[in-house]
């Protein structure tokens, strides 16, 4: 049996990693997809927890409804860079125009 | 000997994890990136397995691998030139980002050794989805419900923002 | 305390439901009406949105008048524990419901909104409210994740609601990704908490926290748990150092949607911040006080929060020319002084931030209106095109006047009341220097809010015609009177204002 602090010091690696990525990472899709580990980290404590600390599916619930709000996020979040790439575009393409002519 | 098989295949999964987690946050390239961030959800997909979250586990591998992560390749892909879409918000150099988080895995590190965490005196086994649900339909039915608004507006809002025309 | 199971849940839940239906219902319009003439669509939108506010308006008043007096036993803890049902969370409800109303008719002749269409506008605000009064009443960890995210979502698309405006999708796109981060980062600690006290119901959490073996050895990760935990509240309330995202997010947003923000989740971030710390990890004494539980001082914490908030959102609040930035710095200022309230760790200090949130309401929104009705005749945020509208009118001018020395703190009009409540709160709880910190805070706001004072009596100095009037929508003319009224008359309605305070101070309390 793999103890529960390893699976904590995992997740907390996880974290950080995600931490990181959200601290350096210029581009919105690479804060995105960072923002994904540090979802997944937390789960893997709760799903731990639910395990060690309290033996029942509490925790596992928990990490069920997160999965949703990430979806839910991420479905957002694309959506608003989607719309913006559609205007950034726009607006180079009229630069162009404003060249030419 | 039986206790090693486990072991082993805990610290294959960790180290897929956490190797393609640097890829993800790490890589030049958006599309590497998207598809390490596939082997990183499968082993915490793995991760639940070895926890005896079997539900779980099903329920990651269908939503992050089959919907979040299809949403940003399929993002990734359609505006090529989403490479150009940078935030121009304060960033943190490669250094001093990395040195801020490994200052606070240090400290998470920490915290998890030195706090006596509490053990379970019993532990129910087996399949959890009969269990999953009952709690849902009935300590968490309310939690369900807002969890069902917020999926409709989600929907309604990422729809209304990617549809093209403005008068709708 | 009962623990109501869903069914008997549901007696105390109408004004949610009715909510709920609502937005539905406004979904449903919305397509039905597909094919209609704009302006009829329009109406067809408004009026069951409207409606609904109203009747679940009428249900949380009525509500909150039926429970009998200040009587701790009226709490209930409904759907088997996730949310309160107590003074607390009823007056916050018809806050924010009554919020929603205002600001669903500012949206009606807003400039900025005449393009787009209205329909998912609505069911977003809708969304907004319900999920705001399911924040503020969460006792569940879950739950508080859950609300606190619905709320955001629901945000962030209300931000970028002006697909079309570059300004407005930039917003957006910071607001998300910076809220994701900070819930993320909340969503750990959360997780650390329920590993720590192996529950995830705030009660039962204190209750852990208060036994012997988990207050010896649990401190670092007390610690780490309540910084993680406050980067969510922080977010939500845009306290420093969660604030980064606010001056751009309330300059892009529609102004409308931005009142709504800078009102809503805010006193929702508050009511969290009370449920959390009060409910989850301090304990009533019994006379009026709480002492902390567990072996972290996060009174310290908060009280550091608060200062470097206030302090930090007026100074760069002096440096803004555009109105919507000011006002976003202004909100952050705001926030540290109801934090204020959260610090003195009293009954007291609960009711000063009650009564605060009563008075911001009305004095932010109609800062806000007036923001809005010039915009719609000069179509800018620069204060320097504010030059000139006494010429053009007088009566706007006296009625930013009001708001603004309100929201200043001075004497006759009800901000000063509500600063007056934190001020005593604190001192009452000994830590003089913070007050005298926050009387010296609001000295340094007063500059700002005077400056746009005098910007509205300088010359216009644009081409424009100064004699021109400025026109004002008579819906807006209401709105503002409704507004307008409660900041004047303030000093005499604080009897009444420390009557509701009393009762609506007293939380769920399970011990």
């Amino acid at each position: 049996m793999i103890p529960l602090e390893y699976y904590l010091v995992v997740a907390s690696a996880l974290f950080s990693l995600g931490l990181y990525g959200m601290l350096t990472r210029k581009n919105a899709v690479n804060v995105l997809m960072a923002i994904e580990l540090i979802f997944n980290s937390a789960n893997i404590n709760l799903v731990a927890f639910s395990r060690f600390v309290t033996g029942d599916t509490e925790g596992q619930v928990f990490a069920l409804f997160v999965i949703a709000i990430a979806a839910c996020e991420a479905a957002v979040a694309l959506a608003i860079v989607m719309s913006l790439y559609r205007i950034t575009k726009g607006v180079s393409l009229e630069d162009a125009s404003v060249l030419k002519g | 000997m039986e206790d090693l098989a486990p072991k082993i295949i805990f610290w294959v999964f960790a180290a897929l994890m956490l190797g393609s987690a640097l890829i993800v946050v790490a890589g030049k390239n958006l599309v590497r990136s998207a598809f390490a961030l596939l082997a990183t959800f499968f082993s915490v997909a793995a991760f639940y397995v070895m926890l005896g979250a079997d539900f779980l586990a099903g329920a990651q591998v269908l939503v992050y691998v089959g919907g979040i992560l299809t949403l940003i390749l399929f993002g990734v892909m359609l505006t090529n030139r989403i490479y150009s879409l940078e935030l121009n918000t304060p960033r943190f150099q490669v250094v001093p980002g990395a040195l801020v988080s490994a200052a606070i895995f240090m400290i998470l590190v920490t915290v998890v050794r030195v706090t006596p965490w509490k053990q379970a005196s019993i532990v129910e086994e087996g399949p959890t989805t009969a269990r999953i649900g009952q709690a849902l339909m009935n300590q968490y039915v309310l939690p369900f419900e807002v969890a069902s608004v917020l999926l409709l507006i989600a929907l309604l809002g990422a729809a209304m923002l990617v549809r093209r025309r403005t008068d709708l | 305390m009962d623990r109501l199971d869903a069914v008997s849940s549901l007696k105390y839940f109408v004004p949610e439901l009715v909510l709920v239906l609502t937005l539905i219902g406004v979904l449903l319009c919305d397509l039905i009406s597909k094919n209609r003439a704009p302006m009829e669509r329009r109406l067809l939108i408004v009026l069951p949105s409207l409606f609904g506010l109203l009747v679940a308006l009428f249900f949380s008043v009525s509500i909150y008048f039926s429970a009998s007096g200040p009587d701790p036993s009226d709490a209930q803890a409904l759907f088997s524990n996730m949310v309160a049902f107590d003074g607390f969370g009823s007056l916050l409800r018809i806050l924010f419901i009554f919020t929603a109303i205002i600001i669903l008719l500012f949206t009606i002749e807003s400039r900025e909104l005449r393009s787009v269409h209205h329909g998912e506008l609505l069911v977003l605000l809708l969304t907004v409210t319900v999920a705001l009064i399911w924040m503020a009443n969460s006792i569940n960890l879950l739950m508080i994740y859950l609300a606190l995210e619905t709320v955001s979502v629901a945000s962030y698309i209300m931000v970028g609601y002006l697909k079309t405006d570059r300004l407005s999708n930039e917003a957006s796109l910071k607001y998300i990704l910076f809220g994701a981060v900070s819930t993320g980062t909340m969503l750990f600690g959360l997780s650390l908490l329920y590993g720590l006290t192996g529950s995830l119901d705030l009660y039962e959490i204190r209750a852990a926290l208060m036994s012997e073996q988990v207050v010896a050895s649990s401190g670092p990760a007390l610690m780490v748990i309540i910084v993680l935990v406050l980067a969510g509240i922080g977010f939500k309330t845009a306290t420093v150092p969660f604030h980064f995202w606010c001056p751009d997010v309330y300059t892009g947003a529609p102004t409308p949607v931005t009142a709504f923000l800078s009102v809503g989740p805010k006193v929702a971030g508050f009511a969290v911040l009370v449920r959390f710390f009060y409910g989850g990890m301090a304990s009533s004494t019994g006379e009026q006080t709480w002492t902390m539980v567990g072996s972290v001082d996060w009174q310290t914490i908060l009280m550091g929060i608060s200062i470097i908030t206030m302090t930090l959102g007026n100074i760069a609040a002096l440096l803004q020319t555009n109105l919507k930035r000011l006002f976003a710095y202004s909100s952050i200022a705001h926030a540290g002084y109801i934090m204020m309230g959260a610090v003195a760790l009293s009954d007291r200090g609960i009711k000063a931030m009650l009564a605060y949130v009563v008075v911001y309401l009305f004095m932010n929104l109609g800062a806000f209106l007036v923001i809005i009705v010039v915009h719609n005749n000069t179509g800018s945020f620069d204060i320097k095109d504010y030059a000139g509208i006494w010429r053009r009118s007088p009566m706007l001018t006296i009625v930013m006047g009001i708001f603004l020395f309100s929201l200043m703190g001075i004497p006759p009009f009800a901000g000063f009341l509500a600063k007056w409540y934190v001020f005593a709160a604190v001192i009452q709880a000994g830590l003089v220097w913070l007050a005298v910190i926050g009387v010296l805070n609001s000295a340094i706001g007063a500059f700002y809010y005077v400056k746009i004072l005098k910007t509205m009596f300088m010359e216009g100095s644009d081409t424009a015609e100064p004699s021109s009037k400025l026109e004002l929508h008579p819906l807006y003319a209401v709105l503002l009177f409704v507004l307008v009224v409660p900041n004047i008359v303030g000093l005499l309605l604080w009897g009444y204002l420390d009557r509701v305070t009393e009762y609506s101070h007293k939380l769920l309390d399970v011990m």
